[in-house]
């Protein structure tokens, strides 16, 4: 019988003592566990050896361990779970690749996927695609994140409330019966060249004759499409062959932003800017615009002109042109359109003179362009212009590419839309409410203008398939969630006619639809799991051998070989394009400083507003004006003054219209946004990217920027200038507010030093060795021995980088490409503010002139040019950062790479001190855990929740971890970071190496070339090259072999293992700018005098 | 006042510092005995979902390491075997044991089963099993005598500084490439006849190795790491990336 111990009564005096809270509950459950003698787990005793003694020496131990102990310093269980059944292919951690496609409005990119573990991480160019080459851009790179955007709509929505797939099912099956022949059906697609896209539309119109399909993209200007087809024919595309174009003339076209789709064309370009030795060519770009841009930073001449002339400008070339070539089209055109006309803005003769020179010279061999968003006429003169050069057919081919005639615009969708004509209306993608032109209708009786809310709130039944539930899903009755492209089945055409395939890296993660499935869907067709709908495309195209084979071989490469691109031969139908311009022709007076133009552009880093949520590409510097997070006017520095306003000062954009409304006032649109002032923009014009301040899209989104769109009608997509036709006046006038902008580079003086070195070709020419000469006040130190000693630099294969400043456009595919593979996390604007964003390479952006500026003084350079150099961790052989850590975090590798061990790290951040290129990282905030953004907690004090950290909330969303590379280390606060030439890589391809040596005693190295960094396989114009520099053949060691070949703050003794290409322009010397083009660097004069 | 303190707290200075250097060595021992790997992980038995004894399948039965942690020598990660590879034979064999109802349960629902992470490294540390696996270090070398194990457990400390043990002198645990997933293999097993026809001996080495009766592990491994080009990384960008 168990004993059963009595606890002594409680004493008299009332105090209680007790050994543990059950005891003081006197909970049964205590009152059991006492009465078991043991605690689970120990032996058994013979109850007849037990003393109470010993039985409280046991209960106290017991105790001690049981509940009170230290049960929470156990170390935590964590779990392997394997499958149940394998995926097919899947080895857990190992990268398996795919390729697949992004479609975008020119055309798609074709890429590969990277995917661990059933999930895509990473996108890749696809290297086996003839034209992109291997080549991704910002947008290709950024769209992996797009696909964990925790943002990202998860749900149907029917009128604002959760719904279901079955339901959205019924209601399609309900309104099947309502649509009859179609006579109120309206699509709204965006630009999208999807073959199987058009076959479904193609069985809809079958079904619904009178259906309405409408193509919108904000990007996108019917302006060019209007001109090819009137001057070449129907369903086809211009495609310039720069391969073969020794002049490029650009007006006002950004042909070299990857962002508008040709990343071929791009390549092709800065191929020939590719020198080897000063006895190679180059090829010579002109370019005319109001504001910088990427190609305009690449430009050899490069003159000033605000958007609204432009034509004026197309046409006094166009006359000069004429006159030397004698050509009869262009004479005829030029005459339909009375040139010259009186009034716009004074045009350098001398300036287009010898440009028209070198053009006519290289007749045949040249190419101009017009922006795709200029107005027709500029179109038209520069078709008429190339056909006098000679060009079509052989700089510029005509290459078929089908376009649905019956594709009508927006503008004619929102006028059906205000008769009430519409009745179900399909809005697949884009954001309507958001970037659709404001006044798309007139009310018929208040004569107010109606913007697109307005109308579609007309509509009874608006289904809305859409990635974010936003401001368009907010008026729709139905939302549909969208699939992403690396969800979904699909195909889609490069901008050269070429035939992709879509393949899906991952089942939707919310279970969205992709445009086909939803056009599947709305024909009543069961719901399709796998390719079959792209295969049938596919099959129509009549592959080769057994379908089976074809097709998997079309999954594999990504591309279909059989279906090849076709060019027409060229003729210029001058004729129909003289009737056009006289048609369309504008000549708007010139912008003043009273009544300045509003240029709208798309921005690099939103498009037109898509990649409103995209974290990556809202950090990301802007190209040009460095700015993160927010758009800001970019005018000249003159505009600037008379305006009285500097940079982050906000202004107010006013535009009223002709066209006046019920109560005789002429309709105005107004902006509030903040003004940044950059050199080389021409004055009288004020730049706004659009895509910013989009509502309702995600917390990024929210409080980023300006919407522009407020400011763009359909009469005036691209420049705003009082004209006196649609508008009447534009009023820019200062607030005086500020604004805090986020810049990530504030300084853009390269103050003398020889850090980014240029010079002309001709320079170049004559003294092959300039680069060694133009240090400027980098006087190189013979000699200094390092008293640092590192461990021998013995391996057999030794790294390095090498970046050709030739080709470099300041495109900043490398940045986020970085970012995607390193696992950087964004910071968020108050955290760029304080200059701490995390990204490991940064693109410095310089601008230079002839006359010498005082940038601390407030002067601004005239006309500068402008350089772009990458900068990441230079890898130095004798690093200042490895010497001073006290820790010894940061250590010299075997193989010439500066090794960070984020464990070791104790975040001294001495070595980012010491750094001279200051490319060392800080993670202030653990920033992957915390809340990012300026959520004041104590606003007053200036006090956010990153600074309290540790009592905010922590976690990132599960999706957003999806995303990681597993092979990367996720740093944590108080760790530093920087560029390791992607050693993860560098790993994979040793273990590789080593595995395939296995148990012989074959080499260990590895094969030159067949690996490299992340930021080299993004860019677009091959820009970096990474490789071994002990090898004499590996690509790399043949560019540090060059005669421009240099390093950065030599004089330091660092020996750098990252090497730069000094830059080379290409100056007409006839122009009369040519002395001011290519003096980045202080020339040997210079050089000399200092010295003397 | 005369004498305010008494005679004993004289000596209290030297007690206390006696005692304080006392304490701190005490401190220090037992932090380096028992807040180390060694101590805390090695010997680490968690009690798993499905009860598995390697011994059984390994030793017994005859199975190969591969047959379940089939990716070993192509992947970082050795995998744990997913559930239709022990329905393989235990949809006939064994097939109304008990202990097996977790994975009967996971084949029928879907649901993986989870089993208890022993062999884990941190985070920062990215560890490569084919690197090792193909280039002659078994199995045994880190995880210990798993064939003989019927709940496994920890054998080794996985401690950096163990790692760096092998990293810096392979020859001590390298072993012929046939003989890697035997885990019984002792270096007495070789016949140096054979093993030096088939790999040679080390340079500089003037002795006969195949005359000898028995090599040692350091023989062995010296004559596979000059063959095999054998050079474990030992900067931190081998492990850390």
């Amino acid at each position: 019988m168990k004993r059963v111990f009595q606890h002594p009564p409680a004493p008299a005096t009332g105090k209680k003592y007790w050994r543990s809270l059950g005891e003081y509950r006197d909970t049964p459950e205590f009152r059991d566990w006492l009465e078991r003698e043991f605690p689970a787990g120990a032996s058994e005793l013979n109850e007849n050896e037990w003393s109470r003694r010993d039985f409280m020496k046991l209960m106290g131990a017991s105790m001690a361990l049981a509940g009170l102990g230290l049960t929470s310093c156990r170390r935590p269980q964590l779990h392997l779970v394997p499958f149940t059944k394998s995926a097919e292919w899947t080895v857990p951690g190992k990268f398996l690749y795919y390729a697949t496609a992004m479609p975008r409005r020119t055309g798609a990119i074709p890429l590969i996927a990277t995917t661990v573990d059933g999930r895509p991480i990473k996108l890749e160019g696809n290297p086996l695609h003839p034209a992109s080459g291997g080549a991704t851009d910002v947008y290709a790179q950024a769209s992996i994140l797009d696909l964990y955007d925790p943002a990202r709509s998860r749900r149907f929505l029917n009128k604002g409330k959760d719904s279901s797939r079955a339901d959205f099912d019924a209601y399609l099956e309900k309104l099947r019966g309502q649509i009859g022949s179609g006579d109120g059906l309206a699509f709204l697609v965006e630009e999208v060249h999807s073959p199987t896209r058009e076959r479904l539309r193609a069985e809809v119109e079958k079904a619904c004759p009178n259906m309405m399909w409408c193509v919108y993209d904000a990007g996108l200007s019917e302006a060019q499409n209007y001109a090819t087809r009137t001057s070449f024919g129907e369903n086809v595309r211009l495609l310039p062959r720069f391969d073969r174009a020794d002049v490029v003339f650009a007006l006002d076209s950004d042909f070299l932003d990857c962002g508008e789709g040709d990343l071929a064309g791009a390549r092709a370009f800065t191929n020939r800017r590719r020198v080897r030795s000063s006895s190679d060519t180059m090829n010579r770009l002109y370019v005319v615009e109001n504001r910088f841009t990427i190609t305009g930073a690449m430009a050899d001449h490069r003159a000033r002109c605000a958007a609204s002339q432009i034509p004026a400008f197309a046409a006094a070339l166009a006359a000069k042109i004429a006159d030397i070539t004698k050509d009869g089209a262009l004479t005829s055109l030029l005459g339909a359109i009375n040139w010259p006309t009186e009034g716009g803005e004074e045009i350098d003769d001398e300036w287009l003179n010898e440009a028209a020179r070198d053009l006519v010279s290289k007749s045949g061999a040249s190419i101009v362009l017009a922006g795709q968003q200029q107005p027709v006429v500029t179109q038209l003169l520069t078709h008429a212009i190339n056909s006098a050069l000679k060009n079509i057919g052989r700089t510029l081919v005509v290459r078929e590419f089908a376009r649905n005639k019956n594709n009508k615009s927006i503008l004619q969708l929102a006028d059906r839309m205000n008769k009430g004509e519409i009745k179900q209306l399909f809005i697949l993608g884009g954001d309507p409410v958001y970037n659709a032109p404001r006044a798309a209708a007139q009310d018929p009786e208040k004569k107010t203008p109606l913007d697109w809310a307005d109308l579609q709130k007309k509509v009874p039944d608006v289904v809305r398939l859409g990635y974010h539930e936003d401001a368009t899903s907010g008026i729709s009755q139905w939302h549909v969630p969208m699939a992403h492209y690396l969800e979904s089945w699909g195909d889609a055409l490069t901008s050269e006619g070429g035939y992709l395939a879509i393949q899906p890296m991952i089942l939707p993660l919310f279970g969205g639809l992709s445009e086909i499935d939803l056009l599947n869907a709305l024909l009543g067709r069961p719901k399709v799991e796998g390719p079959e709908l792209i295969q049938e495309t596919y099959r129509a195209t009549k592959p080769a051998g057994d379908f089976a084979t074809a097709w998997s071989n079309f999954l594999r490469d990504g591309f279909a070989a059989n279906v090849p691109a076709r060019d027409r031969p060229a003729s210029f139908n001058g004729g129909a394009a003289a009737t056009a311009a006289q048609q369309h022709w504008t000549a708007p007076p010139a912008p003043t400083t009273d009544s300045p133009e509003i240029v709208l552009v798309r921005s690099y880093a939103m498009d037109d507003g898509r990649y409103a949520n995209n974290a990556w590409l809202q950090e990301m510097p802007d190209p040009m004006t460095k700015l993160t997070w927010d758009n800001a006017a970019i005018m000249s520095p003159a505009m600037a003054k008379s305006l009285g306003v500097e940079t982050g000062d906000l202004i107010q954009v006013s535009i009223s219209d002709t066209a006046k409304d019920q109560n005789n006032e002429p309709i105005r649109r107004e902006l509030v946004i903040a003004a940044y002032v950059s050199p080389g923009h021409v004055d009288d014009s004020i730049t706004i990217p659009l895509g910013y301040g989009r509502k309702k899209t995600g917390p990024l989104a929210e409080d980023s920027g300006f919407n522009a769109y407020f400011l763009r009608t359909a009469t005036n997509p691209h420049f705003v200038v009082a004209d006196g036709k649609n508008i009447e006046g534009v009023r820019v006038s200062k607030v005086g507010k500020k604004y805090a902008l986020a810049c990530t580079q504030e300084h853009w003086s390269i103050e003398g030093r020889g850090v980014v070195r240029e010079a002309t070709a001709d320079h170049y020419r004559a003294d092959a060795k300039f680069v060694e000469k133009c240090g400027g006040a980098d006087e190189p130190v013979a000699n200094i021995f390092s008293l640092y000693s590192h461990p021998p630099l013995d391996a057999a294969q030794q790294w390095g980088l090498n970046v050709d400043l030739n080709v470099c456009t300041g495109c900043s595919a490398c940045v986020i490409a970085c970012q995607a593979e390193n696992n950087i996390p964004i910071v968020g604007k108050l955290q760029v503010q304080h200059g701490r964003a995390m990204h490991w390479l940064r693109i410095d952006r310089y601008y230079a002139s002839a006359k010498p500026f005082n940038e601390d003084n407030g002067e601004f350079p005239e006309n500068p040019e402008m350089v772009h150099q990458p900068m990441m961790c230079q890898h130095c052989e004798n690093a200042p950062c490895e010497t001073v850590c006290p820790v010894n975090a940061t250590i010299h590798s075997e193989d010439g790479l500066n090794v960070m061990a984020y464990n070791r790290c104790v975040g001294t951040r001495y070595c980012a001190n010491n750094c001279p290129f200051k490319v060392r990282r800080f993670n202030f905030f653990d920033y992957n855990q915390r809340p990012i953004g300026k959520k004041k907690i104590a606003g007053e004090f200036g006090i956010y929740r990153e600074y309290v950290a540790p009592f905010t909330e922590k976690g990132a969303p599960d999706v957003t971890k999806m995303q990681k590379n597993p092979n990367v280390t996720v740093r944590m606060r108080g760790v530093m970071e920087k560029c390791s030439l992607c050693v993860q890589r560098i790993e994979e391809a040793k273990i590789a190496a080593h595995v395939r040596a296995g148990a012989s005693g074959e080499s260990l190295k590895i094969p030159r070339d067949s690996f490299t960094t992340a930021c080299a396989q993004a860019c677009p114009h091959e820009a970096i090259t990474f490789g071994d520099i002990k090898d004499p053949e590996s690509k790399v060691s043949k560019l540090k072999q060059q005669d421009r070949n240099y390093r950065l703050l030599d004089y330091l003794n660092v020996n750098a293992r990252t090497s730069y290409l000094a830059r080379i322009r290409n100056p007409n010397p006839k122009m009369p700018d040519a002395e001011d083009i290519g003096v980045a660097s202080p020339t040997e004069e210079e050089h000399g005098s200092e010295h003397s | 006042m005369a004498n305010f303190f008494p005679r004993w707290t004289n000596w209290l200075p030297l007690q206390m510092a006696i005692a304080g250097i006392l304490i701190a060595c005490g401190l220090t021992a037992a932090t380096w005995y028992y807040v180390t790997p060694k101590y805390t992980k090695v010997g680490y038995q968690p009690v798993q979902p499905v009860p598995f004894p390697h011994d059984i399948h390994v030793t017994q039965l005859g199975m190969d390491c591969r047959y379940c942690h089939s990716f070993v020598e192509v992947a970082a990660h050795s995998n744990v075997p997913n559930t239709q590879t022990c329905m393989n034979c235990h949809q006939q064999v064994q097939k109304d044991n008990p202990k097996l109802e977790p994975v009967r349960q996971s084949w029928e629902s879907g649901k993986p089963v989870e089993w208890v992470w022993l062999h884990r490294t941190v985070d920062y540390v990215f560890y490569d099993h084919s690197a090792h696996v193909n280039r002659g270090i078994s199995c045994f070398s880190c995880h210990g005598p798993v064939n003989h194990m019927s709940t496994v457990y920890i054998d080794k400390p996985h401690s950096m500084k163990w790692c760096l043990e092998c990293h810096r002198n392979p020859e001590n645990f390298l072993r012929p490439e046939d003989q890697i997933f035997n885990l019984d293999w002792k270096p007495e097993d070789v016949k140096p006849a054979e093993f030096v026809a088939k790999y040679g001996q080390p340079h500089g080495v003037n002795e006969d190795w195949s005359k000898k009766k028995h090599l040692t592990q350091q023989e062995i491994g010296q004559t596979l790491k000059e063959r095999w080009h054998i050079q474990p990384t030992e900067n931190c960008q081998g492990c850390h990336r």
